[in-house]
């Protein structure tokens, strides 16, 4: 039993140095300690704390350094959390100072936003008021084309009017002028239109051929178809009772011919002289008389009324 | 070395070590008026900086911890005194720069709401 608990003592000895031994290979720190570290990595990636409150962000920096060279002496833990109570504090103060710092800079920037605002609206006005000056100046000038145009759609109507008074002055003219020939010529209106008579002394007797005092009367025709080039005309011939019906008949038809071919070679156009003969037909007198036979001996061109075909016998 | 040397060295060391211990202990054993002081005047600070209203949790633990101090003091505890007074001041600079900050934030707020409302109003107007 002597010899054992010397062995005893050196057991006890040796578990105590253990014990110890462990106790101080844990590094010492608290939960509060712990706080205050990660209060400070959090202060310390906040650049607003860095820019707006460095001076307490150094007496905070300080505060945790004597924290943690009390917990790398191993301090009591009281002691220590005393350390970091301090220090949490003091970050925490950082925080709230930087916190006011951002806040005094926002309000001394908000009078330059606020200026910077009201500049914007006062530009805005002044273009809507730009644009609206604008518009109503291209509304004024659409206006003032629009009558322009009006302006010349007038002057086109007046004129056309005076186009229109011109023509039928013209048209009246013509008319005249065509009434005062056929006054001359002696042509009777009719409903198949103005009938001009060119009597037997006109022709050489018995023949198809025209007298100079015939081919006058027809170069005066001529002149009225040229004035009045929608009118045509249609050469009827006829002759007295005397005389075989074929001759009567043929005479007629030569008369007739020679009429038109006078009316052509004073330039109208063949196609608006048309011609028939009637021989002894549509006498105008008896023929008991030589006088009367003479009359009877003719050829009657009919004028056609302006733009309407003649009507036949 | 003698007998009546080896007495003197030891009684110098003695000497030296007594100095050394008053030393060390006359920060700790000297009043902390000077700390309590300082720490009254931050709480005060901190209660007219409006702390009161606007940092309640840490303006109250600052003036418990004083008042503790004064007791601390009034028993001349004066390093429990002193170590209160530290947290009371560190507590009070906290209330102090939370209430300073809550009333900058809220000023910025009330500024921002009218930049807001009058941005609004240049929308409308457009």
């Amino acid at each position: 039993m002597k010899s054992t608990t010397p062995m005893l003592l050196k057991s006890v000895a040796l578990a105590c140095a253990i014990m110890l031994g462990a106790c101080s290979s844990t590094p010492t720190t608290t939960p509060l300690l712990d706080q205050a570290r990660g209060d400070f990595v959090a202060a310390n990636n906040n650049p607003q704390i860095s820019s707006y409150a460095p001076l307490e962000f150094k007496q905070a920096s300080d505060a945790l350094e004597l924290a943690n060279a009390a917990a790398a002496r191993r301090d009591s833990m009281n002691d220590i959390d005393k350390l970091a109570y301090i220090a949490k504090q003091k970050i925490a103060t950082a925080r709230e100072v930087a916190r006011t710092k951002g806040a005094e800079a926002d309000i001394a920037n908000s009078g330059k936003v606020r200026d910077q605002v009201r500049l914007e609206a006062r530009t805005a006005e002044a273009d809507r008021a730009k644009a609206a000056a604008a518009a109503a100046q291209a509304q004024a000038a659409a206006a003032q084309s629009q009558a322009a145009l009006a302006q010349n759609q007038a002057a086109a109507a007046v004129s056309q009017v005076a186009d229109a008074e011109a023509r039928t002055r013209e048209a009246q003219a013509r008319a005249a002028a065509l009434e005062a020939m056929m006054v001359d010529l002696q042509a009777k209106k009719t409903e198949r239109g103005m009938v001009i008579t060119i009597g037997d002394v006109l022709f050489a007797s018995g023949q198809a051929t025209l007298t100079q005092p015939g081919m006058a009367n027809l170069r005066k025709l001529a002149d009225v178809l040229a004035q009045n080039p929608e009118r045509t005309v249609l050469v009827e011939g006829f002759t007295d009772s005397v005389g075989a019906a074929a001759y009567n008949q043929d005479l007629s038809e030569r008369r007739a011919a020679a009429v038109r071919t006078a009316l052509t070679g004073m330039g109208v156009a063949p196609e608006r002289v048309a011609m028939k003969g009637y021989g002894k037909a549509y006498p105008v007198a008896n023929n008991d008389t030589p006088g009367n036979r003479q009359l009877n001996r003719r050829v009657e061109i009919v004028l056609s009324n302006s733009g309407s075909p003649i009507a036949p016998r | 070395m003698t007998n009546q040397t080896r007495i003197q060295l030891t009684k110098v060391l003695c000497a030296a070590a007594v100095l050394t211990l008053a030393a060390c202990a006359s920060s700790q054993k000297a009043p902390a008026t000077a700390d309590v002081a300082v720490s009254k005047n931050a709480v005060e600070n901190a209660v007219s900086a409006g702390a009161a209203d606007l940092a309640p949790a840490e303006i109250n633990l600052a003036r418990e911890k004083m008042m503790r101090a004064n007791a601390a003091l009034a028993a001349k505890d004066y390093v429990l005194a002193r170590e209160l007074a530290t947290q009371a001041q560190a507590d009070a600079k906290l209330a102090q720069s939370k209430a300073t900050s809550a009333k900058a934030t809220a000023a910025a707020a009330a500024l921002d709401a009218d930049l807001r409302v009058l941005r609004q109003e240049v929308e409308r107007a457009k």
